[in-house]
């Protein structure tokens, strides 16, 4: 094994070593809930740390460059969806709304077996800490499929806008709008059911 | 009936319309309609609150995810880190 330390003195400071132990997990995670895949996130980090190697960073301090990575990651995660987009997936190909949905009665009431409204909190506060909501949440993520999951994520975790999102995925404003609607009221359900239902119903994930 | 129909979405319908509210401004006869909905009917106005629930939950911190410790994503593995501190040793040297 070569020895690591062996960095530590050059000019320009750099440890791969610490920047492994500072950010390398939390970057993992990071990729990992929005790539879903754990072989393309381990790489997502190493191309992250090269870029960041590349780059001049003014600000100093361990949250300042985590930030810093972080919005590297960001960018690697984006263009690891467009080499992705080059391969369409069938599963969720972007139609209109589908003629039959579980969620409807024949003239467009909610289903009353549904899932249904009740058990969700007001105000998001109560859920931040419980580490068993975000375990379900993201298990229900991994349910969506792949391109929705994706446009997802880019939507709601990263708040970027939808002509953004249509450029980058090279979709058009009808398809995007489906696929979004599809997963929120699919992870909708899925919480509905495996979380916050659970008191009545104690359906098992 | 057609300008009824028209005049008052169905609830999956209304699944749709809330759905685009989250992502761009609708016309103000779009928005009219969703408003007189949301007054008469308790199930879209609860999907409606959970739309937005959702978003302020994934949205509290991008980092979040990354910092709630869940058994499923642990981290990295110890031979990924050895393997990534390789790519940034020689790539630096």
């Amino acid at each position: 094994m070569r020895e690591s330390f062996g960095n530590m003195g050059d000019v320009t400071g750099f440890d791969s070593q610490r920047w492994i132990d500072e950010h390398g997990d939390a970057l993992y995670r990071f990729a990992l809930v929005r790539v879903r895949d754990a072989n393309a996130a381990e790489d997502l980090v190493q191309e992250t740390f090269l870029a960041a190697l590349q780059g001049a960073r003014r600000e100093s301090g361990e949250a300042a460059e985590r930030r810093w990575m972080i919005g590297i990651i960001k960018h690697k995660i984006v263009d690891h969806f467009r080499r992705m987009a080059r391969e369409p997936l069938r599963e969720d190909h972007p139609a209109n709304l589908p003629a039959a949905d579980g969620d409807f009665i024949a003239d467009g009431h909610w289903n009353p077996e549904g899932a249904a409204i009740h058990g969700w909190p007001d105000k998001p506060d109560e859920l931040l800490e419980r580490k068993q909501f975000w375990d379900t949440l993201a298990v229900c993520l991994d349910k969506l499929p792949p391109r929705t999951a994706q446009v997802f994520t880019l939507r709601e975790m990263d708040e970027m806008d939808t002509d953004e999102i249509c450029r980058l995925l090279c979709l058009t404003h009808t398809n995007l709008g489906v696929m979004l609607y599809r997963a929120r009221k699919q992870l909708r359900n899925c919480l509905s059911v495996h979380y916050f239902g659970q008191a009545e119903e104690g359906t098992p994930l | 009936m057609s300008w009824l129909a028209h005049l008052f979405p169905t609830c999956q319908e209304m699944s749709r319309l809330l759905s685009d509210t989250m992502d761009r401004r609708l016309p103000w006869h779009v928005r009219m309609r969703i408003r007189i909905h949301l007054r008469m009917c308790e199930v879209c106005k609860g999907y409606h609150h959970q739309l937005i629930l959702l978003r302020s939950l994934l949205r509290r911190s991008p980092a979040q995810h990354s910092k709630q410790g869940s058994t499923r994503q642990a981290g990295l593995s110890a031979e990924a880190k050895e393997r990534i501190r390789r790519a940034l040793d020689s790539s630096h040297s």
